[in-house]
């Protein structure tokens, strides 16, 4: 059974846009083509599609989707290297909450600094600090 | 001097490379900490550290490789750092 792309938009709930783009990136390649030249996909492309948004939601970038795809296609993976992908995702979102915790430490010291509101712009402690 | 390996278990690349870096490292530094951390039980300690891949290598505290390093580049940090210490 083959889907065109219309069909498998909706039953992913993505637009064909999209898909278009996973297999510019990639990620999805069209089973096969009509005698029109349309794209038609074969019934995996769906759970494929729904993979590819979840690991997305998760924060995956698309070349480490295609990283987790290609292991999940591999004979020779198995779950701990799944495992590693998303521990080494895990430690990269963690370093970015500490710098933007850092970033928001930051802010509320400039904030606190600014006790009066009608200053005007030359006297601002927030536009002195961020110029030095 | 401390050099520390973080890695998960279960990864192969780990073990294949862990016995000969940490044989160099003691060779050249007979007086270092050389400690393997499982991130699985230490994911805030390698945090810390900024380790962002794994395996990773940090000297002193600081991430120093983000993949192993042969023994060859592991001798020439260590001797780059004990140099700087010096």
């Amino acid at each position: 059974m083959t889907l065109t792309i219309g069909k498998i938009a909706s039953l992913s709930d993505v637009t064909a846009d999209t898909l278009r783009y996973y297999e510019r990136e990639g990620l999805l390649r069209p089973a096969a083509k009509s005698e029109g030249g349309y794209r038609l996909y074969d019934r995996y492309t769906v759970r494929r599609v729904r993979f590819i948004k979840e690991a997305q939601h998760c924060g995956f970038t698309l070349a480490e989707i295609r990283q987790l795809l290609a292991l999940r296609a591999s004979d020779a993976a198995c779950c701990r290297d799944v495992r590693r992908v998303a521990l080494e995702k895990k430690l990269q979102l963690e370093a970015k909450i500490k710098a933007m915790l850092a970033m928001s430490k930051a802010l509320d010291r400039l904030i606190k600094e600014c006790t009066k509101e009608n200053r005007s712009l030359d006297d601002c402690p927030i536009l002195a600090a961020l110029e030095k | 001097m401390k050099v520390e390996l973080f890695y998960t278990p279960g990864c192969e690349k780990c073990a294949d490379g862990k016995d000969a870096l940490r044989a160099t490292a003691l060779e050249l530094v007979p007086d270092l900490v050389w400690r393997e951390v499982n991130v699985l039980e230490e994911i805030d300690y390698a945090v810390e550290v900024g380790v962002l891949t794994l395996p990773s290598i940090a000297i002193d505290g600081e991430v120093a490789f983000s993949s192993l390093p042969t023994c060859r580049q592991l001798r020439r940090e260590l001797i780059r750092r004990n140099g700087k210490g010096a």
